[in-house]
């Protein structure tokens, strides 16, 4: 059935694409640098990024190509220019690196930076040593992203404070960054492997709908009376989020948004009660229907995005806890912006799985050998985690005395290292394979990225600079 | 009776090493740090926030059930200890197994064993001994130490590397068996507190994170502390200079910056902050006779210091104000910020002993410089620094590290190091022909082993070849 499918497809030369990709970053790259002609600076760090941002781009549409056509030249090609975003993004993070006089891990912009480099490596390890050959269309958006949130953010260098002068800082960021991209891989190898082992597009469909309801539930903590939107103020003087006192973020409130979310969030809710109910009632019409809901939620949650940027970049806003209007930014609210981003990325990947199923079938590895890779990438992430726990314990001891303190995002850095340690054991003496053991890496990256973005997001705490 | 009491103790330990009371004590461990991590708690919050977070049911419910400092409740530290007694009676039970699987290895495989193995194969040999000679030069290359074991009548070879391997996982339980015991040392024994010190000061009395205090065998002096910035302000560095006094001695000293403590007798005294203390330290300022020409002189004083202007006349400092305000006739200060400064000053003639009051700056109604024989302009101002050490005792903490490092080594070990096993047994055939059985077993990482398997057969198969071709001669002394 699978093969008829693919054999009835007109032999896909691909040359149409890779022409069309190489004019536009082409194109691209001549703006560029008719820029830098103008400003005379070849070489700095924005530009860099531009670059790698144009590659990644590139290279993001060609992953995609390849996912949606299954041409192998594509690949080809689409290894070549992440290759050359490799290059610029390394010579961005040398940059920085040799600006700041320190490794790039103190902001949230620098550890995005260094996260997109380790993305776009172990994107182009899993392609050339273990032939994961459409990991690049997960992965490249998220680079893609990654590197657009970097324009955002506030880019100058500042000094470190000097709780953060110590090489035990740069060890344990830098093994934090190593374990979580390691994680990041064996979720996307787990999914990989749920395809594989012929997981019903419905189940996906689900999976989908619920992460995007969590995405909006998330949001709409920031839900307030008359459906407003409270956001982190801006000051664009100083490029810096607006604070009330020491550590008490102003927050102001976009009016009317917290509907428009509020809606979002019904309608992206809407695929999975129309699956529980199709599960409950044995009806398999409803399911088409619930695929056609996934279309209207992608559309809405587009619209959802732009409104969020329109009203987020230009406007003053009133504040409940104090007087006036104050003005917010998109880089005062990094996680709402890739929340949104993230559920359209998720909901059109799942498109992208129900309507070419078979040629990804037909390109990924066997199931057994991705249920290998996933856990020999968690037998990496594993102990990286581990040491990563140990190099901030010994540094927050060396600082303020304590190596452990019960803060959130310690304590999450240990319930991550729990659930895999749970993972491992069940792996090893229960002998779970397959798809518990699945699942079990993808609950692992939900906890990974709950400590990542959610506890800085929702909880308090001493880590206030990551 | 005693029957009974033996089973339901054979049931609590079978409950205990019981893998499934193992997940189910790490989920609840999970569940309940998580939901430490979601109410507020008491130790690193402000009591009033507690009150605007929660209604006062909801506090008083929270607080009785221990929520709003799991980490310190009761249960959590009895949850921590029945997750060791697991590990423990986990460990006990499945030692003995591993151990004489460790310390009494498999050498001589039998022919049920020889049936079983997956990774094996079997080569057509011409006698036992060239076989044997075959593989253990093949075995050698490979950077294997071969032995040759004794079976009934016949011998066999056995080779094997990284046997430690199979006793790692019980290195990283007893690792983190070390990491609790150093916390509950810590937890027991340890303390944490603040000191404040002024330049010059000493002091042995730490205030504990709990109101009380406690007294160290010895003193700690400031001898200098100050602040670096960075162009823009933001604060670079903050270092104290420190001294450890007992007895009028000076036992150690260090400059101390954050991230760079002084340990003294297993105290450690850490840079925590810096700042004003709103006192003076040294008003900096110039006299001059107000009659006559009189040069200038130059002056530092203390609060209530006196210095001599001439054999008759005197000047104290009797009143540093740091952010004056004037209302209903009095002097009143605002903050303890240097934002207004006001000096009041005691000129005192000896003879007739009288007192004039000068201000700086000229306060109405109270200053009255003009009768002063002295005129005053300040200089500068030298304000006085504390110095906030946070002091900590954890004995706890070396079995802590110890434990992060055998941990360490025990996951490299689990995750990377496999434990490889060699067998080659020559067999005879029924039909009386000879073949060498050759098999492998790994522990871990099966596709790199099975890899090594094929290396080993084809040198050994080359090997057998190449003997073949050799005249018998030469094959013999290395037989011998």
């Amino acid at each position: 059935m699978a093969r008829a499918r693919v054999e009835q497809q007109p032999a896909a030369t691909g040359t149409t694409l890779i022409v069309m990709v190489g004019l536009g970053i082409a194109f691209l790259l001549f703006m560029a640098f008719l820029n830098v002609v103008k400003s005379g600076n070849l070489l700095n760090e924005s530009n860099l990024l531009y670059a790698a941002l144009i590659f990644y781009a590139g290279a993001g549409a060609l992953y995609l190509g390849f996912g949606v056509t299954g041409t192998d030249s594509y690949v080809r090609f689409a290894s070549l220019a992440t290759w050359a975003g490799l290059a610029a993004n390394t010579g961005a993070v040398a940059h920085r690196w040799y600006e700041a006089g320190h490794p790039p891990f103190a902001s949230i912009y620098e550890m995005l930076l260094s996260f997109v480099w380790t993305l776009a490596v172990l994107t182009l390890i899993a392609e050339k040593k273990f032939g994961v050959k459409v990991i690049g269309t997960v992965t490249m958006p998220v680079a893609i992203v990654g590197v657009v949130l970097m324009q955002l953010l506030r880019t100058d260098v500042h000094p470190l404070v000097p709780a953060l002068q110590s090489t035990w800082l740069h060890v344990h960021v830098t093994l934090a960054m190593l374990a979580y991209a390691a994680c990041a891989l064996s979720f996307a190898l787990a999914l990989m492997f749920l395809i594989q082992d012929k997981m019903q597009n419905e189940t996906f469909l689900a999976t989908t709908s619920l992460f995007g309801i969590g995405v909006y539930l998330g949001i709409l903590t920031r839900f307030e009376n008359w459906g407003g939107l409270s956001v982190v103020g801006w000051n664009a003087q100083e490029k810096s989020e607006m604070f009330l006192q020491r550590g008490v973020r102003l927050f102001v409130v976009i009016p009317d948004l917290g509907w428009l979310m509020l809606l979002v969030l019904l309608v992206v809710a809407a695929p999975f009660a129309l699956y529980i109910v199709g599960r409950v009632r044995k009806n398999e019409a409803l399911f088409t229907l619930a695929n056609r809901a996934v279309f209207v939620s992608i559309l809405l949650q587009i619209v959802a995005l732009l409104v969020f940027l329109l009203r987020a970049r230009a406007g003053q806003y009133p504040s409940l806890d104090a007087e006036g209007l104050y003005a917010t930014s998109l880089a005062a609210s990094p996680f709402i912006l890739s929340g949104l981003v993230s559920g359209i990325f998720s909901s059109l990947l799942y498109l992208l799985l129900l309507w070419r199923r078979p040629d990804l079938e037909r390109l990924l590895p066997t199931a057994e050998a991705l249920d290998r890779i996933t856990y020999k990438t968690i037998c990496i992430a594993f102990p990286l985690l581990t040491l990563m726990i140990a190099a901030g314990a010994y540094w927050a001891n060396r600082t303020w005395g304590s190596y452990w303190s019960w803060d959130p995002k310690e304590t999450w850095a240990a319930i991550t290292w729990l659930v895999y340690a749970g993972y491992l054991h069940m792996r090893i003496t229960r002998g779970w394979r397959g798809r518990r053991a699945a699942y079990f890496a993808i609950l692992g990256f939900v906890v990974v990225m709950f400590t990542f973005f959610g506890v800085t997001y929702l909880l308090p705490g001493l880590h206030a600079y990551a | 009776m005693a029957v009974h009491i033996r089973s339901l103790r054979r049931k609590i330990w079978q409950a205990l090493s019981s893998i499934k009371t193992g997940v189910v004590l790490l989920i609840t461990v999970v569940v309940l740090s998580a939901a430490g991590t979601i109410v507020l708690q008491r130790p690193v919050t402000d009591p009033d926030e507690m009150q605007r977070a929660y209604s006062p049911q909801v506090l008083r419910i929270l607080d009785a059930v221990g929520l709003t400092d799991v980490f310190h409740a009761w249960w959590f530290v009895a949850l921590m200890i029945l997750v060791s007694l697991c590990i423990i009676a986990a460990s006990i039970e499945r030692f003995p197994n591993a151990w004489r699987y460790y310390a009494r290895p498999y050498k001589s495989p039998d022919k049920t064993f020889r049936r079983a193995l997956p990774i094996q194969k079997q080569i057509p040999i011409a006698d036992e001994e060239t076989g044997l000679v075959a593989a253990e030069r093949s075995l050698h290359e490979l950077g294997f130490k071969p032995e040759r074991v004794v079976q009934s009548n016949h011998f066999s070879l056995f080779a094997e590397r990284n046997r430690i391997s199979e006793m790692a996982v019980y290195i990283v339980h007893a690792s983190l068996l070390l990491i609790f015991f150093g916390g509950i040392v810590d937890a027991l024994w340890g303390w944490r507190g603040f000191v404040k010190l002024t330049q010059g000061q000493q002091s042995s009395l730490v205030e504990l994170r709990d109101g009380k205090q406690k007294s160290l065998p010895f003193a700690v002096r400031c001898d200098g502390a100050g602040q670096e910035n960075y162009a823009d302000g933001t604060p670079k560095k903050w270092w104290s200079q420190l001294a450890v006094v007992r007895n009028g001695q000076d036992l150690q000293r260090k400059e101390i910056v954050v991230n760079d403590p002084l340990v003294y007798g297993g105290v450690r005294f850490y840079q925590a902050s810096y700042g004003p203390t709103g006192k003076l330290e040294k008003l900096l300022l110039t006299a001059r006779a107000s009659s006559g020409p009189g040069e200038k002189k130059d002056l530092a004083l203390g609060l209530n210091e006196i210095a001599s202007l001439d054999p008759d006349t005197t000047v104290q400092l009797a009143e540093f104000i740091p952010d004056y305000v004037v209302s209903d006739g009095q002097v009143y200060t605002r903050s303890t910020s240097v934002q207004n400064p006001a000096a009041h000053l005691l000129v005192t003639s000896r003879k007739s002993g009288k007192h004039v009051n000068f201000w700086l700056p000229a306060l109405e109604g109270f200053a009255e410089n003009a009768q002063s024989p002295y005129e005053f302009e300040a200089v500068d101002l030298k304000m006085g620094y504390f110095t906030g050490l946070e002091v900590s005792h954890e004995p706890g903490q070396w079995a802590v590290w110890a434990g992060v490092i055998c941990m360490g080594i025990g996951l490299t070990f689990v995750f990377y190091v496999a434990h490889t096993r060699f067998w080659a047994v020559p067999v005879r055939e029924a039909n009386g022909k000879y073949t060498l059985w050759v098999g492998g077993l790994a522990n871990r990482n099966r596709e790199a082993f099975e890899e090594r398997f094929r290396e080993l057969v084809s040198k050994i198969e080359a090997e057998l070849k190449t003997q073949a071709e050799v005249p018998a001669r030469t094959r013999v002394p290395s037989i011998a």
